[in-house]
């Protein structure tokens, strides 16, 4: 998103961070939402299929992938303020490697979940939950991608970095919804 | 003519008012009267739809239309009016106005601007497009899951209402988030939050309103879509879905969504009342604090369009209590209008007009609201025509008029020429009558127990004159509408007077010629008051004087 306006010299935030902002506050309340609904589903009704799984090994490391790649993308920002560009352009690939194998193994899970979206009305929040989770991460590798082609370019130095910033703050916010859901869907 | 002369000469048509050079538009202006002019021809299909019904309706038993297309004409009239013509006249004075009058020279991501109208525009023609194909949606602008279920509703129509609302909720998204970014930013020097004009604060609440309550309808039409279309089971009982769980997400959007639809019209009547009563607004930080206020209690009371459900008695006093309590912050919004024209020197020009009927239409479709929210009552008269009184009350009455007093007033802003007024007048007082043939016998009609969304009736219930008084009603507003129509085009003819301040406004926008050119402003304005213009043109009676001692 770029803004082709002047900002006002007294604003401090930027203008691209506080649309993040907004737009992840209207994400989260679709989230949210959807957790209230799975909530509220299952108060209502017994699930016939067991809604804890045995195998918490898939989920479990593909936990791990998410959590290193985000560290990945944190040490990105750290980088680009050094003005490393080596460090930048690996940690962002990197950081970006890793949500696709993220990507990859959520698919082989759905695969091997023993579940379908028609299973009951549990399955149908099983795969819109990680559906649109997978889908947000999908997002978020465009993001780090896009960056990552800026920075081959020479656009980020140690004071110009909004834009990795902003995708890398992107990135901790699929992580951290990651988390939600993990608990939400496989341990409670 | 050689071929460079020619693709020179075509250039110069495309560069600034070819029809191209509309389609590639990202300024803020052009951008908003494209959002006015397409909501406004859905405004007069969505009226056909609405004359349909009332010829049904004007006898009993009567077989102008059938069932079915009855289902699918209030269906589409409801849906339309809603979401294809309040929701963008808001965003189409939002585009044209918040820029001009925070002092900026367009929004913050104009080409998200464009994005968002043309996905608004696309999401209507392809809802429209279901007549086409096998006919269009049927089960009220609510759809009610599991109604809207494939069992049940095997047409295609609920699949083209669930796409073309998701993509005018992605339009309204992508609209909000630039409206709440654009006033951050972009003010003027000196216009801090208590000296924002109230329109651009009732767009910024809305906005607001807006990010928080779509992703609720978005959920419940993804689990819809979901169900339809890949087999889950979400509001699908027999199979553990719930047959309550579309009410409440949809309601949870549903009343902050009334909020978001009068609001605008709220800032609009705002703005035009201490213009034409020469009086700065009587109450600023009431209303303000009151249009806060509505925002946060608007996402408390969603259940009390649910209150025929079976919800336990907490649940019920609840909902019954709150919503209560919110007709206390638009009660003092009435006051606030009325108390800016007490004593003011008054001029009843067509703007003004229309503010005023707002205003007492709407205070009587919310002592409407104010009934229904008694639970004992409600449960006698929802889904009767009482409900449809008070929404049109509020929606036509409110939303609609309000929608008016903002064309009549800035039409010469956006055109630099000035509807006629005699022409305005007629258009207001035939529309304020019509309006009210139309719907106060429905109340009427809804106490003598007349369930709303059927298709005809059976004679000797007492029903028939009032059923026939409104569709003469119905007449009368078409009437009024045409007859704006017609003042529409020969105002658009005449040669443009250009008056850059032709009501002696207050705010910023009268400081630009009319139309104003692309850049807005040449020199930042900067502000010391509410009310810049009149600083300007009274310095030594300065608002600002006052506001900083
Ligand atoms: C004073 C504040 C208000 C109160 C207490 C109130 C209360 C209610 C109640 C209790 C209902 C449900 C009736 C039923 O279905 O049995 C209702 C329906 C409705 N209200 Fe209000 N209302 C208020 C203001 C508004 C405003 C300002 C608007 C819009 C601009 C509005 C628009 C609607 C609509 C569209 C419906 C009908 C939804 C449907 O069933 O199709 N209301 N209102
Ligand atoms: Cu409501």
């Amino acid at each position: 998103m770029t803004s082709s306006s002047v900002t006002h010299p007294a604003a401090r935030v930027s203008t691209g961070r506080i649309a993040l902002w907004i737009t992840l506050t209207t994400e989260s309340v679709f989230f949210v939402t959807l957790l209230v609904a799975y909530a509220a589903l299952r108060d209502e009704a017994d699930w016939s299929l067991p809604h804890t799984f045995t195998r918490l090994l898939i989920p479990a490391v593909n936990t791990t992938i998410l959590l290193v790649s985000a560290f990945m993308a944190g040490s990105a920002v750290r980088a680009v303020r050094h003005n490393d560009q080596t460090g930048l352009r690996n940690s962002l690939l990197r950081a970006l490697l890793l949500g696709l194998v993220f990507v990859a193994g959520q698919v082989f899970e759905f695969n091997h979940a023993g579940l379908s979206i028609d299973d009951q009305a549990f399955g149908g929040v099983f795969f819109t939950l990680m559906g649109f989770h997978a889908v947000h991460v999908l997002a978020g590798v465009v993001f780090l991608a896009l960056n990552l082609m800026r920075t081959n370019l020479g656009d980020f130095t140690s004071t110009h970095y909004e834009a990795v910033d902003l995708g890398v703050w992107f990135w901790y916010y699929v992580t951290l919804v990651w988390f939600v859901l993990f608990a939400a869907l496989y341990l409670l | 003519m050689t071929a460079q002369a020619q693709s020179i000469s075509r250039k110069q048509t495309l560069g600034s008012s070819g029809l191209l050079s509309w389609i590639m538009t990202v300024d803020h202006k052009r951008i908003g009267i494209l959002y006015l002019v397409s909501a406004f021809i859905f405004f007069i299909i969505g009226g056909l739809e609405a004359l349909l019904m009332r010829i049904q309706l004007a006898k009993p038993d009567n077989t102008f239309l059938g069932a079915d297309t009855y289902n699918q004409v209030f269906t589409m009239h409801g849906t339309t009016m809603i979401f294809l013509v309040v929701m963008p006249l808001a965003a189409g004075f939002g585009n044209y106005l918040v820029p001009l009058l925070i002092g900026a020279r367009d929004m913050a991501f104009p080409k998200l601007n464009a994005l968002s109208y043309w996905t608004y525009l696309f999401g209507g023609i392809f809802m429209y497009s279901s007549f086409v194909y096998g006919g269009a949606p049927n089960d009220g602008w609510f759809s009610y899951a599991p109604l809207t279920e494939k069992m049940y509703s095997p047409t295609h129509g609920m699949d083209f209402w669930v796409m073309g609302i998701l993509l005018l909720g992605l339009a309204t998204t992508i609209g909000s988030i630039n409206f709440i970014v654009t006033i951050i930013q972009l003010r003027a020097p000196g216009m801090s939050l208590t000296k924002l004009p109230l329109f651009v604060w009732t767009t910024f609440v809305t906005s607001f309103l807006a990010v928080f309550s779509l992703p609720s309808l978005t959920t419940a039409i993804l689990l819809l879509l979901l169900d339809r279309q890949l087999g889950a089971h979400f509001y699908n009982t027999a199979q553990g879905g719930s047959a309550l769980l579309w009410q409440h997400l949809f309601w949870f959007f549903g009343h902050p969504e009334v909020y978001i639809l009068i609001l605008p019209a709220m800032g609009i009547v705002s703005m035009v009342i201490p213009v034409f009563s020469s009086k700065p607004l009587f109450g600023y930080a009431a209303i303000v604090f009151s249009t806060i206020a509505i925002g946060f209690l608007g996402f408390t009371v969603w259940a009390h369009h649910m209150f025929a459900t079976g919800m336990p008695t907490v649940s019920l006093l609840f909902f019954s209590a709150d919503s209560f309590l919110i007709g206390v912050p638009t009660g003092v919004k009435i006051f606030a209008w009325l108390g800016t024209m007490w004593r003011g020197k008054l001029r009843f020009m067509s703007p003004m007009l229309f503010a005023i009927g707002f205003v007492a239409l709407f205070l009587i479709g919310g002592l409407d609201g104010i009934h229904l929210a008694v639970v004992p009552v409600d449960w006698q008269i929802t889904d009767s025509y009482y409900v449809v009184a008070h929404i049109h009350y509020v929606l036509f009455g409110g939303a609609i008029f309000g929608i008016f007093s903002g064309i009549y007033f800035w039409f010469p802003k956006m055109t630099g020429r000035i509807l006629n007024e005699a022409l305005g007048k007629w258009h207001f007082w035939i529309m304020f009558i019509g309006m009210n043939l139309v719907f106060m016998p429905m109340h009427v009609l809804g106490l003598e127990g007349m369930p709303r969304r059927i298709y005809t009736y059976g004679p000797g219930r007492g029903w028939e004159i009032w059923n026939y008084v409104e569709t003469i009603g119905a007449f009368l507003i078409a009437t009024s509408i045409l007859i704006f129509i017609v003042n529409f085009f020969i105002t658009i003819l005449k040669a443009p007077q250009n008056d850059p301040d032709p009501w002696d406004g207050f705010t910023l926008e009268w400081t630009t010629s009319s139309p104003p050119p692309d850049y807005n402003f040449a020199e930042i304005p900067s502000v010391r008051s509410r009310r810049p213009l009149w600083d300007n043109k009274h310095p030594d009676l300065a608002d600002w004087k006052k506001e900083e001692a």
